[in-house]
């Protein structure tokens, strides 16, 4: 039972990392029609600008701040880097080619995860950079927290979980209770109707792109609170991410959500019970049987075919 | 009396609690025209839909020659003889011309990957006369589509004549029966009075049974055995062209006095 | 009973008379061949004439120049090059017929290159002790290369591209996971983990073997069998591509919907496109394996999948002959970006034809020459004073010549590298989208950091330099022209 408790724990923080991710994945989906494949690169991005403002305030051990204001000092810039690179890709990358073949865009957002993974490479090397977030405040934040059947549950991770939570609420709020929201899901509904109707597309896509790159950022910094990131790390969370997002129901918020935590735990029970070996083997699974059982995801609805 | 060739036995289907077919008879004899009228949305191009095998109906038989054909692939409905063209054209566009007719050929053809890698005889005889059908079939349009550059992508052609491959296609899947879907749509007075002709060569020349649908009551009167009138994917009237056109629900449908009636 | 009968000659456009189009034709369209606009002089004759050359003497005539590499090249790491260039020809040639004909967007195709490979590998090693016949091993390894393909693109049929991409993408991730822990699948040892299977060997036909190396160097038997498989592959796609499967391959990549109502199964078709690329990939596998004498998981990772990309998109996605000159050429471009000098001078040679291509011969043209020369020797001035470590760095060739112009430090501090790099960055997004004078204005310092980075970060880490460059390429040529050097026009209505 302890065991289940930690793993539980683990799967529910990566999971939350993967439910942002998935989120930005199922929110540009929506609009654009693309699966974005640079988006996990955005997130390796986010880890990086939260690993570069780390240290410019002082690193982990010796902030010049207060710890608090540190993580969202770290967090608000991983977020609006994320946001302004998710917003020049859209610009260069994916508008001009708005109206091309349907795979153009593709293959340019193939291009892009590409570049952006080696551009990263090239400046900063391949190897690892650990925000060592067992330093922060003395290691507070992990003697901190409380006891659940004996488990000891960080306060990082509550934190870390909390936040997660607390910016899919915004998220939430933002696509149901704005304007500009509104607008988005309908475009996401039916893009020529909306189009027709003078929502102007082109400032909902950028907005999509803010929001959706921002949440990767956020899932940057959470991600290397945990395990230590490197330049490569953006392909197979990536990967991550978008199966959450189809497992969940592209296109669907929720779906998102619970896709990524479905997936963590996934993740998280297999290296416990079995080995770290094979998890992907056990999420792949998953993945095909939703293709054959449930192919529009837990929450998707049914495409119909139009003639 | 001519055998039923297509028949549909109360067919209804609704997309999310909107109806856009309901308990839909219909019928049409080997040998027959048929057309279907109606305003727009009423159902027509959704019928065409149903019998092609894109929508499976929620109610209701299709029977082609009397054999169910309800729960079929449409690849499946194709072989069977029954072969459509679109009212918002779907040719293969960058494919060439000759070859958008010889890929209606698949479904009577057999070569598999490796005899075509091959090339063996008896591939190329099949090749041979793919090529003689398309031919053939494009030869039936005279001048219109004759001399054309066959080898050019099909996006090079004018809608008028988009419209005609998009026939010649049709026909290349050897069917009994041919669905057009508003063959006359965007053609000039001219070319309009061609199709006329035409549907009716495919019948007399080409031996297939034909159900149109089509809004110009010349082509309509110029073609038809008899006339099905939709509204509301209901049928409001049957009968021949000068029943149907006197039809008083018709003409209210048209006129748009019939749904403020009966809603 | 006349309108029936084909027409008389075989091309129809002999038959249009040449004093114009007959009464009732449409007019504009049987215009269209005086409407292209031909090349006057003997330029258009010579397109005129190398249009009519059939395809299969442009194969010969590219198989014999390919013969007659290692006749004028002696290196063996050339030919090696050369060796691994037709490997990625066939390569291409498979992803051309899953992404090009049957507009599948297949994100694991190299996975299945590796299954072939591993198959080599395995029942041809010393590791495990079996020996099977060459001739058995290579049919056998592509057909279960075939099998897998049906296998992994089974679940997502019915599905439109976007989920056959994420399905694949995650086979491709799961390869590697397989191959790198496949040494203790159950307690058993299959693919010999991370270090791969290092003990592969050579080809062997009747009881001869072919080996790998002679005195020492590449033996040249293997790069002339890489062409004549590569010409299997050629013709056979060729002519599977004009017959009835080939023919509905393309027509469901057009319009999936209308391809199934004119009684394709498209399904069906779709598996076979992808199991029939899978096949050819695995057997591009296994030559290569048997070459190499081993097999690694790394040598299956996504960089891999993007270079191709990259060399099917370059040369014209559709196109056969597009994909194999498009593989031809990302493959020289990744030797030449490898080698500091030939880099060097590519990076120089695209600067200029570029910036002359962008303003032709004019006043413009000589102002940004002459503005950017001016800089660059300003700016080197500046630094040399402050110490001359600072443009200490280059020396000899093109970069002895470019050195009292380009600031090449000894070492660079690296925060002053990544700084640059994203001025860079920032400065080619600002000139793409400034016109007239501001462009005029900014082009100078942009070309100048261009050249900075490049002499100072590229050129010392070809690794993920050659990479950004790919990467780049490919963002570059789906917006400026998604059919490549070769590919045909496509129009695509929505
Ligand atoms: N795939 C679909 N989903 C929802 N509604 C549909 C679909 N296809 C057709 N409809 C609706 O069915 C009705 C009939 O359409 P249609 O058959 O195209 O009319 P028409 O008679 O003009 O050809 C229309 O109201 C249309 O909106
Ligand atoms: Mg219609």
């Amino acid at each position: 039972m302890q065991f289940f408790i930690q793993l539980s724990l683990d799967g529910l923080t990566i999971g939350s990392v993967y439910a942002l991710v998935a989120l930005g994945y199922t929110l540009i989906y929506g609009v654009l029609k693309l699966l974005n494949f640079a988006h996990g690169d955005v997130f390796m991005v986010g880890s990086f600008i939260g690993y570069g403002v780390l240290q410019a305030l002082g690193g982990a051990s010796d902030p010049v701040v207060p710890v608090w204001l540190l993580l969202v000092l770290v967090t608000l810039a991983a977020m609006v880097g994320c946001a302004v690179l998710g917003v020049v890709i859209e610009r260069f990358a994916y508008r001009p080619l708005r109206n091309a073949p349907r795979i153009a865009p593709l293959i340019s957002a193939l291009g892009v995860s590409f570049f952006l993974s080696n551009s990263m490479q090239l400046e900063f090397g391949a190897q690892q950079f650990n925000y060592a977030s067992y330093n922060l405040s003395g290691g507070a934040l992990y003697f901190h927290g409380f006891d659940l059947d004996h488990v000891h549950i960080p306060l990082l991770r509550i934190i870390t979980i909390g936040s997660a939570f607390a910016l899919m609420v915004v998220l939430w709020f933002l696509v149901n209770r704005t304007r500009t929201g509104k607008a988005m899901r309908a475009t996401s509904f039916d893009r020529e109707a909306a189009a027709m109707l003078g929502i102007d597309i082109d400032r909902v896509i950028v907005f999509t792109f803010i929001l959706g790159s921002a949440l990767a950022g956020a899932a940057g910094v959470m991600f290397a609170l945990r395990v230590p990131t490197f330049a490569a790390v953006g392909f197979t969370t990536g990967l991550k991410g978008f199966t959450a997002a189809v497992i969940g129901g592209i296109g669907s918020i929720p779906g998102a959500m619970v896709g990524g935590i479905l997936l963590g735990c996934a993740e998280s029970y297999t290296a416990g019970y079995w080995t770290t070996a094979w998890s992907d083997l056990v999420v792949f699974s998953i993945l095909i049987a939703f293709m054959i059982f449930r192919p529009q995801g837990l929450f998707g609805r049914v495409d119909i075919r139009k003639v | 009396m001519a055998e039923r060739l297509l028949e549909l036995d109360g067919v209804s289907l609704a997309f999310g609690g909107l109806r856009c077919v309901s308990d839909l008879d219909l019928h049409v004899d080997e040998g027959e025209i048929v057309s279907v009228i109606g305003p727009n949305g009423a159902g027509k191009t959704t019928l065409f839909n149903l019998i092609t095998g894109i929508y499976e109906p929620d109610e209701g038989d299709i029977r082609l020659a009397g054999e169910s054909i309800v729960g079929l692939q449409p690849h499946q409905i194709t072989r069977r003889g029954i072969a459509r063209t679109f009212q918002t054209l779907r040719l293969f566009l960058n494919l060439t011309v000759k070859e958008n007719v010889m890929t209606a050929a698949y479904g009577h053809t057999k070569a598999g990957i490796f005899r075509s890698m091959l090339r063996t005889p008896g591939m190329r005889r099949e090749e041979r006369e793919i090529s003689e059908l398309a031919n053939q079939k494009l030869a039936f349009f005279g001048e219109r589509l004759m001399g054309y550059r066959w080898n050019q992508p099909a996006y090079s052609l004018s809608y008028a004549n988009r419209r005609r491959l998009e026939i010649a296609r049709a026909t290349a899947t050897n069917p009994r029966l041919l669905l057009l879907d508003e063959p006359a749509a965007g053609m000039n007075p001219v070319e309009t009075h061609e199709i006329t002709e035409l549907i009716g060569k495919l019948r007399t020349e080409g031996g297939y049974t034909i159900l149109v649908i089509e809004h110009d009551m010349h082509v309509v009167e110029g073609i038809s055995d008899r006339v099905v009138a939709l509204d509301h994917g209901t049928k409001i009237a049957e009968g021949t062209f000068v029943e149907v056109a006197t039809n008083q629900g018709v003409i209210e449908a048209y006129l748009g006095l019939g749904t403020a009636e009966t809603k | 009973m006349s309108e029936w009968l084909p027409p008389e000659s075989e091309s129809p456009e002999e038959a249009v008379p040449t004093t114009g189009p007959a009464v009732g034709r449409d007019e504009w369209v049987a215009r269209e061949g005086e409407r292209r606009v031909s090349r006057a002089g003997w330029a258009g004759t010579v397109e005129e004439r190398l249009r009519r050359v059939p395809w299969w003497a442009w194969l010969m005539l590219f198989v014999a120049a390919g013969s007659l590499m290692p006749v004028f090249e002696s290196s063996g790491y050339v030919r090696l090059v050369g060796f691994n260039t037709v490997v990625y020809m066939m390569l291409a040639l498979g992803l051309n017929l899953v992404v090009g004909w049957g507009g599948l967007l297949d994100l694991g195709y190299i996975a299945f290159f590796g299954v072939g490979s591993y198959v080599y590998a395995i029942f041809d090693s010393a590791k495990f002790g079996y020996h099977v016949p060459s001739i058995l091993i290579i049919p056998a390894a592509t057909i279960v290369g075939a099998l897998v393909g049906l296998l992994v693109g089974l679940p997502s049929r019915r599905l439109s591209g976007d989920y056959l991409a994420i399905v694949t993408l995650f086979f491709l991730e799961l390869f590697e996971t397989v191959a790198t822990n496949g040494n203790q699948i159950f307690g058993h040892d299959i693919t010999g983990g991370s270090f791969g299977i290092s003990t592969v060997f050579p080809l062997s036909f009747a009881g001869h073997t072919l080996a790998v190396q002679h005195n020492g160097i590449f033996a040249v038997s293997y790069y002339y069998l890489a062409i004549v498989m590569f010409v299997i592959v050629y013709v056979s796609l060729f002519f599977v591509n004009n017959s009835r499967t080939g023919r509905a391959w393309r027509s469901l990549r057009e319009d999936p919907l209308a391809a199934e109502v004119m009684g394709m199964p498209v399904n069906w078709l779709k598996l076979t496109s992808f199991a029939t690329g899978a096949g050819v990939a695995a057997l591009a596998g296994t030559i290569s394996t048997a070459l190499n004498a081993s097999v690694y998981p790394l040598n299956f990772s996504p960089v891999v999948l993007i270079t191709l990309y990259a060399m099917v998109i370059l040369g014209g996605s559709g196109s056969q002959p597009g994909v194999v000159v498009g593989a031809f050429l990302v493959s020289v471009l990744l030797q030449v970006l490898q080698d500091p000098g030939q880099a060097r001078v590519l990076f120089y040679l695209v600067i200029v034809v570029g910036v002359i291509a962008a303003y032709r011969v004019s006043v413009r043209l000589a102002i940004v020459a002459a503005s950017t020369a001016v800089f660059g020797i300003a700016t080197h001035a500046i630094a040399a004073s402050f110490h001359h470590s600072w443009v200490d760095g280059a020396h000899g060739g093109l970069a002895g010549v470019l050195a009292n112009w380009v600031v090449v430090p000894e070492r660079l501090t690296p925060w002053v590298g990544q700084v640059a790099y994203l001025l860079l960055l920032v400065g080619m997004l600002c000139a793409t989208q400034l016109r007239g004078r501001l462009r005029l204005v900014t082009l100078p310092p942009t070309l100048y950091l261009a050249a900075f980075v490049w002499e100072n970060q590229m050129i010392p880490n070809p690794g993920p330099a050659r990479y950004i460059v790919l990467g780049l390429l490919l963002i570059v040529l789906m917006i400026v022209r998604p059919n490549g050097l070769l590919g045909e026009r496509r129009v695509e209505i929505n």
